[in-house]
């Protein structure tokens, strides 16, 4: 349910406001407004002071979260009371401006050692060719790689070289990793130029340097490179330690800071929402209507008669503007979780998250309906739950498959289904209700009738919904909801379900109703009424979804004897099983989904609600799923 | 039963099918796209995803009643 909100007003000397702010904060629990405009009310100047100390409050935090995020500390944490602006703020900055140096030092240190790392194989390759240079001491020496595939280019340029220089060189290959050569080429200076016009015809490149070693050749840059490759480990390890150390110190402060610095911004961002005369103050805003007395005896108790509190009455506020609060009793409030996935409900609106209890998992287990599948999903659920003890959307959503696991085992049953036809085969288990491959028709009959109850509670609460707002809107979805009654019977009546007299006098109830729901809503009411009959024969996935699942799971089964082998036949079995069971799990849950989203909340879900945010003090933000 | 029965119904399930998967190859990349600019419309992209399926879905409960009216 949306919980009852109240509007409440401040009232005190002007001096007391940012003592009155900080009960406030203490206090959590006021959704703060602007306050309607009344005369000689006016907004609170912000002196150059305010400013500055804003601009100091809003790089300290831009500081703490860079440092934070640089440091990969942990940014929740308790806050610290007493804690002095100007030195934070000064500390936050030294704190990043260490942890962007030590960042890039790290980055820096790892990119070079990525860089050298690439040279490795060429250097183990080059290393016993180059025992070979020394004896060429007045030539030229060039180191090549061969890529894959160019091998035999050796052999080649080896052909090519004696054509143009006779004996006068000499070549050495190694082989690298990954097909490539390496080659080191030694010719006399005078014919330097001739061969590297032979090697760029070939298109064929010498090893290019780092950049630190630009101008050396291989062999003069290898031994410092071999060095500093030797060098580079502990120098990372060194840094990765000083960052480590680093997010040691400060982690706590970065915490504490954050905090401290977001909670005196807030207070800065209230103080705007106040409204001044010269001598008081006036404060707006919401707050559940049951939290009243709590806030009435904290001002009371620090400030006395100092500073009142009043109600506003339901005349002075638009249920838009009110803040929505979502309460439901403890074994609904997991499927709070997905009416989370839309925007808001409105204030004043329906909330419809007791429906989506009730609906959800029954419509999940009508589409799995099979104990053996159940039983694995209940153990899914059950370990999530372990694992996430703490409010969140993960607890939320152990505990919505574990209501789905249990109403998909309660229609296994009904269906007499433990992993498709095997507990009919092993332990004689009986269909309690119907066998669903069997029973198509019935099955179906069952799929439309609970759309048709779902949708006619759905335009029942739409009419209630519109009641006081929207009078002709809601006689419209009344008058709906009886044609699709009155459809239903004339439908049961055809096919002698009722008794068959009753058709006639239904059909021209209709005939008659049809003008009059044009006369309420307009001449889109006609299809409006069609995409109403519509989104009843959309349930029938229901059934769809179902025969499929327990086809799927037959054929899984007798997979186990189709093979020559029993081992291969029940890995088969066992594989198919297991698609199956996720196909059952995803389908179902977006096409139940879908259900409640389009089908359901299409007859009187009133989005656009504002959520409710108490000025208190910062806590991290809920998880949220992707 | 005879040939047109099991024709008609695999049309019932197969025609639809193509609908959905055309109207599915529409929303798909668009729905990519949305979430590389707004993750947090996952489940919305799904849901839209989702849509379309209703085609297939009558399609294979109208092929259902053909081959039980059929005589399967």
């Amino acid at each position: 349910m949306i919980l009852a909100m109240a509007r409440v007003r401040i009232l005190g000397p002007r001096e007391r406001l940012p003592a009155v702010l900080e009960q406030l904060q203490d206090l959590g629990l006021m959704h703060l407004a602007a306050p309607h405009d009344l005369p000689l009310l006016e907004p609170v100047t912000r002196s150059t002071r305010e400013e500055r100390l804003r601009h100091h409050l809003s790089s300290a935090l831009e500081d703490c979260a860079t440092a934070t995020r640089l440091l990969g500390a942990t940014a929740v944490g308790p806050a610290a009371p007493g804690m002095v602006l100007p030195a934070l703020v000064h500390q936050l900055r030294r704190i990043r401006r260490q942890a962007e140096q030590l960042v890039a030092r790290v980055q820096r240190l790892e990119e070079e050692q990525a860089l050298l790392a690439r040279y490795e194989a060429v250097f183990h390759a080059f290393e016993p060719l180059l025992a070979t240079q020394p004896r060429w001491a007045s030539g030229r020496a060039y180191h090549v790689v061969l890529r894959a595939g160019q091998r035999e280019s050796v052999e080649k340029l080896r052909a090519e070289l004696t054509a143009l220089l006779g004996p006068a060189f000499e070549i050495r290959s190694h082989p690298l990793p990954a097909e490539e050569t390496a080659v080191l080429l030694l010719v006399p200076e005078h014919a330097a130029a001739r061969v590297e016009q032979l090697l760029a015809a070939g298109r064929v490149s010498e090893v290019s340097l780092p950049a630190g070693f630009a101008g050396q050749t291989l062999a003069q840059a290898m031994p410092a490179m071999l060095e500093r490759m030797r060098q580079l480990p502990g120098e990372l390890s060194r840094a990765r330690r000083e960052q480590a150390e680093l997010r040691r110190r400060t982690e706590p402060l970065l915490r504490q800071g954050s905090r401290h610095c977001r909670d005196r911004l807030a207070v800065l961002e209230a103080r705007d929402l106040s409204r001044v005369t010269t001598h008081a103050f006036v404060l707006e805003g919401w707050l559940p209507a049951d939290t009243r007395p709590k806030l009435r005896l904290a001002l009371d108790r620090r400030f006395g008669a100092e500073v009142v509190l009043e109600e506003l009455g339901q005349d002075e506020w638009t249920a838009e503007d009110a803040p929505v609060v979502l309460r439901n009793p403890r074994l609904f409030r997991p499927f709070e979780l997905l009416v989370s996935l839309l925007p808001l409900p409105r204030y004043g609106s329906i909330d419809p998250t007791p429906f989506m209890a009730v609906f959800f998992p029954m419509f999940f287990g009508l589409m799995m309906g099979d104990v053996g599948y159940a039983l694995v999903l209940l153990g899914g659920g059950v370990l999530l739950r372990r694992r996430h003890p703490e409010a969140g959307w993960q607890r939320s959503l152990a505990e919505i498959l574990v209501a789905c696991a249990v109403f998909s085992g309660l229609f296994g049953l009904c269906f007499g289904e433990l992993f498709g036809d095997l507990g009919r085969r092993w332990f004689g288990l009986h269909a309690l209700w119907f066998d669903r491959e069997e029973a198509v028709v019935p099955f179906l009959i069952l799929a439309v009738s609970l759309g048709a109850v779902h949708m006619l509670l759905g335009l029942v609460i739409g009419a209630v919904n519109a009641y006081h707002a929207h009078r002709r809107q809601a006689i419209g979805r009344g008058l709906t909801a009886i044609m699709l009654v009155l459809v239903i019977v004339a439908l049961l009546a055809s096919v002698e379900v009722l008794p068959r007299p009753l058709l006639t006098p239904v059909t021209i109830v209709i005939l008659v109703s049809f003008p009059l729901l044009v006369v309420v809503e307009g001449i889109v009411a006609p299809v409006e009424f069609l995409s109403t009959l519509g989104r009843v024969l959309s349930y029938s996935r229901i059934m769809a979804l179902g025969t499929a699942s327990v086809m799927l799971a037959v054929v899984a089964n007798r997979m186990a004897g189709a093979f020559g082998s029993v081992l291969i036949g029940v890995l088969f079995a066992l594989l198919f099983h297991l698609v199956n069971f996720a196909l059952g799990v995803m389908s179902p849950m977006i096409h139940a989904l879908r259900l409640h989203y389009v089908e359901f909340f299409g007859n009187f879900y009133s989005p656009g609600g504002v959520a409710y945010r108490p000025f208190g003090h910062w806590t991290p933000p809920p998880s949220r799923p992707a | 039963m005879s040939f047109w029965i099991p024709l008609a119904a695999a049309l019932a399930v197969g025609l639809p099918a193509l609908a959905t998967a055309w109207a599915q190859s529409r929303i798909g990349p668009a729905g990519a796209a949305a979430l590389a600019e707004k993750p947090e419309l996952t489940t919305t992209v799904i849901i839209m995803v989702a849509i379309p399926e209703t085609m297939v879905v009558l399609g294979f409960v109208v092929a259902v009643l053909i081959m039980l009216r059929g005589g399967a």
